[in-house]
């Protein structure tokens, strides 16, 4: 319950905080909406040369491009700003303050910002999902949207890990910021469903770099193709990969010197 | 253009100091060129995967590798970083001290543009060559297609060049630059040649991404090395290059002229 009031007295402050910066919505939404016009004109130009693309039909595709970008503003609205603090306070000393509050030191640093303009890419990839499903005449029973939570919740889980993971990696290394574009790097291979990939890059991107469970196997489950692995296996990454993150976190933590010592 | 020999000398050493500063970010440079390297692989699977055995509008699989291979070495060549490297030079009053020099503050960005280039290009090149190892790219190079190439190419690191400073010179008047700067990003992935070689383009937007001035910073210069192009549509395409070339000086040149006539740096 404690917790429970920290996290959301933090969301709302940093909410407030965001306020005062109401003009990034206009430009934000302007952006996402440029954005995913351009990747769905991309799609159009692939299908006009195919009806489907490694079984894909194009309305599938779509749904793939809204996951995609449903997760992308999760990571940039709640991930990315509080993570991305961590590093410039572990270089600059300032982590001190954050583990001198009576709080896990992880909860707070994961939940202090929240820059709700980047919500603006959550709706846009949620129309867009919604658009594909409509346009597949798909028959979303209550059953079919819980396994697609449920899957989206671990994709969500595995995103935080290796952000989190390769945030940690501050406490070796100090000077990180950019580190976290290895994410970037190969969440971009996302955009597409997974099959796509040569046998090998296929591999590499459902076990080694799991982007396949992060946007893949959530479209397949509400678009009802087959699904490339058992479904299952997205919650239980994501809780594994969770332990994995936080118990690594926990040694960085214990690597932390503060500045100038 | 005419350039006075000391403005040469100026921009030469303007360029070493840049290499020198670049050096220290080698491993931020190395992750940036590897973006690069990633975007033409998912459009290569893409391709390869609808290609299969077979062909796409004449192109098999490994036509689409030659593209894109040769695709990562043109993006990185023509890359326009000049939102990032002069426009909060803008922002933040940093020009102030450039103006007092005895030349053109766009030299700065233009040494800042060769030197990020050639030391990530340094990076870029092993990663590269380990690709083509994989790939397999069909490659038929002909000594006439090789030298209209380093041509096409540099005129179109040349006109990549002065759209991004064009973009980034906004900055005198919004903080928004950036916006725009993301449309004409859009419109170079699908029109340039990126999503797909301009061939492929479905028939009204292949005649629109044949006039308008983005495959001439991109598309055009891969076409013109992978012998893709007849004479008729090579000599219209270096026509439309040196005219967009020429439109975007004259453009930079107003846009350069009216801005810094309002500029007031930070706080002023």
């Amino acid at each position: 319950m404690r917790v429970l009031r920290i996290v959301s007295a933090f969301l709302r402050a940093a909410i407030l905080k965001e306020t005062a910066y109401r003009a990034e919505l206009v430009g934000n939404l302007f952006r996402s909406v440029i954005g995913i016009g351009v990747a769905i004109g991309g799609l159009a130009v692939v299908f006009s040369h195919t009806s489907e693309l490694s079984g894909w039909r194009l309305e599938q595709a779509m749904v793939l491009l809204g996951v995609y970008y449903l997760v992308q503003g999760i990571v940039q609205t709640a991930l990315s700003p509080s993570l991305n603090e961590v590093v410039s306070e572990v270089r600059k000393g300032t982590f001190d303050y954050v583990l001198l509050k009576p709080v896990p030191s992880l909860l707070l640093s994961s939940t202090r910002r929240f820059v709700v303009w980047h919500l603006a890419d959550v709706m846009l990839g949620g129309a867009i999902i919604a658009i594909g499903l409509i346009r597949l005449e798909a028959q979303i029973t209550f059953g079919v949207a819980a396994v697609f939570v449920g899957v989206m919740v671990g994709g969500v889980a595995i995103v935080f890990s290796i952000w989190l993971a390769l945030t940690t990696l501050v406490f070796w290394f100090v000077r990180v910021e950019n580190i976290t574009m290895i994410f970037q790097l190969f969440f971009d291979t996302g955009r597409y469903p997974v099959e796509i990939y040569p046998f090998w890059l296929r591999q590499l991107l459902t076990f080694v770099f799991p982007v396949a469970f992060i946007t893949t196997v959530p479209a397949q489950t509400i678009t009802g193709r087959e699904p490339l692995v058992a479904i299952w296996l997205a919650p239980l990454i994501g809780a594994l990969a969770l332990l994995a993150a936080s118990r690594f976190w926990r040694i960085g933590l214990s690597r932390y010197t503060s500045a100038s010592s | 253009m005419i350039v006075r020999r000391a403005t040469l000398a100026g921009a030469l050493a303007l360029t070493r100091a840049e290499v020198a500063d670049m050096f220290q970010y080698r491993v931020v440079l190395f992750l940036y060129s590897l973006w690069e390297v990633v975007h033409p692989i998912v459009y290569l699977a893409v391709w390869g995967a609808i290609a299969g055995d077979g062909d796409v509008g004449g192109l098999r699989l490994s036509d689409f590798a030659a593209y894109y291979l040769t695709f990562m070495l043109v993006s990185h060549v023509t890359a326009a970083i000049e939102i990032y490297t002069f426009g909060p030079m803008i922002q933040q009053g940093e020009l102030s001290p450039h103006l007092l020099r005895p030349m053109n503050p766009v030299w700065v960005a233009a040494a800042r543009n060769i030197s990020y280039k050639s030391v990530s290009m340094l990076l870029l090149i092993p990663v590269w060559i380990g690709l083509v190892i994989i790939l397999r790219p069909s490659l038929t190079i002909t000594t006439g297609s090789a030298a209209l190439f380093v041509v096409a190419l540099v005129v179109a690191a040349l006109l990549s060049f002065l759209v991004g400073t064009t973009f980034a010179l906004l900055a005198f008047w919004t903080t928004r630059s950036f916006s725009f700067w993301e449309i004409w990003i859009g419109l170079t992935f699908l029109l340039g040649g990126q999503v797909a070689p301009v061939e492929l383009l479905p028939g009204f937007v292949q005649n629109l991404a044949t006039a308008l001035p983005m495959r001439y910073t991109l598309g055009f210069p891969i076409e013109v090395l992978l012998n893709r192009l007849d004479s008729g549509e090579l000599a219209l395409g270096f026509a439309l290059q040196f005219a967009w070339l020429f439109a975007a000086a004259l453009v930079v040149r107003a846009v350069w002229r009216a801005g810094i006539r309002q500029y007031s740096a930070v706080g002023a």
